[in-house]
């Protein structure tokens, strides 16, 4: 058996004096930085299938708002809501997608182990996690818009866009981790993944307004954030700028999902 | 003076089916050993490493590492400590030097010295052609060889290794044992489990032996076998089966089996094994004796 000298004390004092506190555990610097690498393991992770990516997010929502727009009647407005409730759900889908197959496969295979061994908070989790899911949105975003513009369709942007596409990307995002984190297999965290982001979408009225909604849809629109969002966007897309209720709505939304996210995380096992 | 690496005290884990996993175990890992947990599967040596790793919350009872409790200040304490959890997988589509470089900088190294370090951990853990390969490309001794660089990344007093070992074959788990030896060498001490005896006996300094959540025994393995009156074995056929008598003296033992008339016998010296099945099955007649 080896026998050589004990050393740990030598090497926990080299650390400590090489770098003045051995590594940095905590600051804002390092919850950046940590950001940063999981967006960047994401990233990676997919990069050789990056096409899929831009299926994910342009395959659904440009070939459904072009099948909308022909068969609407040619009025701007309901167009710019056509466009608005498309944006919303492009977003929801794919962000909603991406974040919840993201939690469940480390979850279950393991990954989630290796990173939580590192001193990462979860508040860096997550928003590496998010930037990246992000892109996809972006993608949608861009492409639709894109495709809005080359369609004709009569938009005026206004500041308020961005600020609505991120608290429902906040709120979605939160409400997946949520959802997921009770699944008890892989598969079923898929499920409720796919779920949560179809029927929430399907069912509020984001393609039309609260006026125009059936009954039932118009109760589920009081409390869903998606028809805030698709509010929020359609006056965004119209010059307009008293959204001020709609992103003060989504910010408690999206505060209180990715308060229930980031507290269902399982970062610490009791 | 400088607190101990791993200091546990009176550690209690209930799960909430009830399971206690962990019944008071108190142990010190000192600075520049290599201990290890021996133990059957399930037997509670996973949820010990789990509470030092601060992956799992303990019901009772204190974890300190290199004195900061690792309850209260998990990610200070994660920062001196080097971990490979059990069942932790890869991410299959990043490289061997993307895992390094980057749980490098996760680790809290800058990323110029987490490139550099990535580097050096590729070159001692001869990893140097595979460098470019997936995760998923890598055979399992190679996957293990690298969650052990990424446990190594930041140079840490302190390595915690849940079965490093396990899977593997016999000429990657003495890859293995030569590259612990190594940073033990180099001055980390190094906490494993391990329901390998072979691989107690060669690598550990001191052994623990635990069963049902309980640690029943800590010491060297030649104490082990000298202080539970071990040291030798004499095995020998009787009524048509055979039996081993275990005891300090071989001379004893002989005179002994003599005295009963056999003359046909193997006399040895005791293995780990051997205390280990000893420890374990005193540990079951107490408890039969106890419950009746």
């Amino acid at each position: 058996m080896d026998d050589s000298p004990r050393q740990s004390g030598d090497r926990l004092n080299r650390n400590l004096n090489t770098t003045g506190g051995l590594y940095r555990t905590g600051g804002v610097t390092k919850f950046m930085s940590d950001a940063v690498s999981v967006f960047e393991i994401n990233l990676l992770s997919t990069l050789r299938q990056w096409y899929l990516m831009v299926l994910l997010a342009a395959a659904f929502p440009i070939p459904w708002f072009y099948v909308t727009k022909a068969i609407a009647p040619d009025d701007p407005a309901v167009v710019r809501r056509l466009l608005a409730g498309t944006l919303v759900f492009g977003v929801a889908m794919s962000i909603g997608m991406l974040v919840g197959q993201n939690a469940v496969a480390q979850r279950f295979m393991g990954n989630l182990k290796l990173l939580i061994t590192m001193p990462v908070s979860k508040g860096a989790y997550v928003l590496g996690t998010l930037a990246y899911s992000s892109i996809s949105g972006v993608i949608t975003v861009v492409m639709l818009l894109g495709f809005g513009f080359a369609a004709g369709v009569d938009v005026n942007i206004t500041w308020g866009l961005i600020p609505s596409l991120l608290l429902t990307v906040l709120t979605m995002a939160g409400l997946t981790m949520f959802v997921v984190s009770f699944a008890p297999t892989l598969q079923v965290g898929n499920i409720s993944t796919a779920l949560l982001a179809l029927v929430l979408a399907a069912l509020s009225p984001v393609y039309f307004t609260m006026e125009q909604a059936p009954l039932l849809l118009k109760a589920l629109g009081y409390v869903s954030p998606l028809r805030y969002a698709a509010d929020g966007i359609t006056k965004s897309l119209s010059g307009r700028t008293d959204i001020l209720v709609e992103l003060a709505v989504l910010a408690g939304f999206a505060l209180v999902s990715m308060s229930l996210g980031l507290w269902r995380l399982p970062w610490r096992e009791e | 003076m400088q607190a101990p690496p791993v200091d546990v005290k009176q550690l209690s884990k209930r799960y909430k089916n009830g399971v206690w996993a962990n019944r008071e175990i108190s142990l010190t890992v000192e600075p520049g050993e290599l201990l290890g947990i021996l133990g059957p599967n399930g037997a509670g040596k996973t949820t010990l490493v789990r509470q030092i790793t601060t992956e799992l919350i303990p019901t009772s009872g204190e974890v300190r590492v290199f004195g900061i409790d690792a309850v209260a200040n998990y990610n200070e304490a994660k920062g001196y400590m080097g971990v490979m959890p059990q069942e932790a997988q890869l991410y299959y589509g990043l490289s061997v030097r993307h895992h390094l470089r980057i749980f490098g900088k996760l680790r809290g190294l800058s990323g110029r010295m987490a490139a550099r370090r990535a580097e050096e951990l590729i070159a001692d853990l001869r990893l140097e052609e595979h460098r470019h390969k997936r995760a998923d490309e890598l055979s399992g001794g190679l996957k293990r060889r690298l969650l052990i660089g990424i446990a190594a990344l930041a140079d840490p007093p302190l390595m915690v290794l849940d079965e490093p070992s396990a899977g593997l074959d016999p000429e990657a788990r003495h890859d293995l044992w030569d590259l612990l030896l190594g940073y033990r060498r180099q001055g980390s001490t190094v906490l494993l489990t391990t329901h390998n005896m072979e691989e107690a006996e060669v690598l550990c300094d001191r052994v623990g032996i635990i069963q049902d959540g309980r640690l029943l025994a800590l010491d060297t393995v030649d104490n082990l076998k000298a202080g539970h009156g071990f040291a030798y074995k004499i095995t020998f056929d009787a009524d048509a089966r055979t039996e081993t008598l275990y005891g300090a003296s071989d001379r004893e033992l002989v005179a002994q089996v003599q005295a009963k008339g056999i003359r046909q016998y193997a006399v040895a010296r005791t293995t780990l094994e051997d205390v280990y099945l000893g420890l374990t099955r005193d540990k079951r007649t107490l408890d039969e004796d106890g419950a009746s």
